[in-house]
């Protein structure tokens, strides 16, 4: 555990300052709602000088602006998952990639403990910071929709806009982590994870508008945390949930496998 | 049972080579000398005896078992110091140091409060602000807290001042006296006779002599630089290789410093100037040499 203590100690800024931001921006969103709820008609118009491809990436099509969750997922959701993917793939990537990059593995390789325990509690650390980080925007979300008067809404469906979130994260985190395999600068592997991340996300918007290519959507995880699905399903679609960490837990495997047999040079 | 053995140890990156073929045994007690000039394979070795290295062929034992195998066994015996040493920059030393000492399972609170003393180390100090000498030291307290029945110190002298390493040496010394066996690598030839029982000399990642330090001892070698004030060839016992430009000598002398003076007397000399050789150098004119033979 004394990896484990050490990483939660270490990297709490990042968390503070990724969660609060979402947090605030989340808060302030909701806190909109209500008027622009009440402007029903300028709201229609507005969407309606939208161009078609726009509606589509924001999944207006699906999703009623003047639903509060309808409202939350076209305008806030994609944020939340774009963002924190981000400050996810810094985080898996930052955790592994820094003790080579500062020389401190030689340190750690000394001690006595095996390389999958440092791997394990390492990706303990990330699991915990995601948790707590999604915990922390939920909180504030689901509050704010109970607090501000944005009207009816159902709350399983906003726990599952506030749930799937976190899977993504947890899939950039243990890309980030792997991909610091082999990027053992702490530069080059945030860079690769950072561009792993927006890469991804344009792919899922270009095959949002462009039916040719709409099949480029299954690669990429942002298709199955989709907001318009949980909306229009009410929940998260439990197959694409369980893929969802199932991918993740994979590459953790993978990830300790391969670190467990990989010459650590300087 | 030795406290390291290694068999035709072998480790290659790639095609290039790391270390070939090295055996070595050091004896439980013993402060065993591992000198090489840089690039030599040191590192190397000591990396793949701990295993952050899989070795491309042959093998090695510490404390009879094997390294790959054991390796967290071995580790929980071992000290050890790296030869750069680089630590959590968000740290405070007393917050490494006991980072370090949960690892291991015992008190290692006594020891370390000892340690930091004899270091003259202050525990609040942040890691980030140290001076390279006394990360160095943070370096040594941390490879010794948890009382390792095997050193492993990649050149721990560099970045000591003379006091220092002379406390340092101290500390080793009553280690060997408490039975601890030490791996001392360094590429300075004078620490390691002064400290060391035997010695390997490595030499682009192979073994080229093992020796015991009494006969090294013995062979003492020198650095000599002369400028003569008179127009004559110098010629004397010892010299392994001499050259001359603008009226100043440089010689390597192997021998003793006392008959080197008495011959030196028959010369009229403008300066003299004695000092210690860089290991390449005598590795250049002696132990080449002699591997070749």
């Amino acid at each position: 555990m004394n990896i484990l203590i050490r990483e939660l100690k270490s990297n709490y800024r990042g968390l503070l300052i990724w969660g609060l931001a979402l947090m605030l921006l989340n808060i302030w969103m909701v806190s909109m709602f209500p008027s622009f709820a009440a402007d029903g008609a300028g709201l229609a118009e507005m969407v309606d000088m939208f161009p078609p491809g726009m509606i589509k990436v924001f999944g207006l099509d699906i999703m009623a602006m003047d639903d509060p969750l309808g409202f939350y997922g076209a305008e806030a959701y994609f944020m939340v998952v774009l963002f924190g993917s981000i400050y996810a793939a810094i985080l898996g990537s930052g955790i592994l990639a820094k003790e080579q990059d500062d020389k401190t593995i030689e340190f750690l390789l000394a001690k006595p403990v095996s390389r999958l325990h440092i791997i394990g509690e390492k990706a303990l650390a990330w699991i915990i910071y995601l948790v707590l980080f999604n915990l922390g925007i939920g909180l504030a979300t689901w509050l704010s929709f109970e607090l501000f008067d944005v009207g009816e809404f159902s709350r399983t469906t906003l726990f599952w806009m506030l749930t799937a979130p976190l899977l993504v994260h947890l899939v950039f985190a243990s890309l980030g982590f792997f991909s610091a395999l082999f990027f053992t600068r702490r530069k080059s592997a945030l860079s690769v994870s950072i561009g792993l991340v927006l890469g991804l996300y344009f792919i899922n918007t270009i095959a949002l508008l462009s039916e040719n290519v709409e099949f480029l959507r299954w690669l990429t995880p942002f298709h199955y945390a989709d907001a318009a699905d949980i909306f229009s399903d009410g929940a998260l679609h439990p197959g694409y949930a369980l893929l969802l960490l199932g991918f993740a837990l994979l590459l953790c495997i993978v990830t300790g496998a391969i670190y467990r047999r990989k010459n650590i040079t300087l | 049972m030795a406290a390291i053995k290694t068999f035709d140890l072998t480790k290659y990156y790639g095609s290039t080579r790391g270390i070939d073929k090295v055996n070595l045994q050091v004896e439980v007690g013993e402060i065993f000398g591992f000198i090489g000039p840089n690039g030599a394979g040191k590192s190397t070795t000591i990396r793949t005896l701990l295993n952050f290295l899989y070795p491309t062929s042959g093998s090695a034992q510490i404390f009879g078992q094997d390294i790959i195998r054991h390796s967290r066994e071995i580790r929980s015996q071992v000290g050890y110091l790296p030869g750069e040493v680089d630590y959590y920059d968000d740290m405070k030393v007393g917050e490494l140091l006991a980072y370090s000492a949960k690892f291991y399972r015992r008190d290692c609170s006594p020891r370390t409060q000892e340690l930091l003393a004899t270091f003259d180390l202050d525990p609040d100090k942040n890691v980030h602000s140290l001076s390279l000498g006394n990360k160095k030291k943070v370096g040594i307290v941390q490879a010794l807290l948890h009382q390792p029945r095997l050193l492993i110190l990649d050149e721990p002298t560099s970045g000591l001042d003379p006091l220092m390493q002379r406390r340092f040496f101290a500390v080793l010394r009553e280690e060997q006296a408490r039975g601890t066996t030490i791996f001392f690598s360094s590429h300075i030839l004078s620490e390691v006779q002064r400290l060391c029982d035997r010695v390997a000399i490595i030499k682009d990642g192979r073994i080229l002599k093992l020796e015991d330090m009494e006969e090294l001892r013995h062979s003492q070698f020198l650095q000599v630089r002369i400028g003569l004030g008179e127009e004559r060839d110098i010629d004397l016992p010892g010299i392994l290789h001499k050259t001359q430009a603008n009226g100043v000598w440089h010689l390597l002398y192997n021998g003793d410093v006392n008959q080197l003076v008495a011959e030196l007397s028959r010369y009229k000399l403008n300066h003299l100037w004695v000092g210690e050789p860089d290991l390449e150098e005598v590795f250049l004119h002696y132990y080449e040499k002699e591997g070749a033979e």
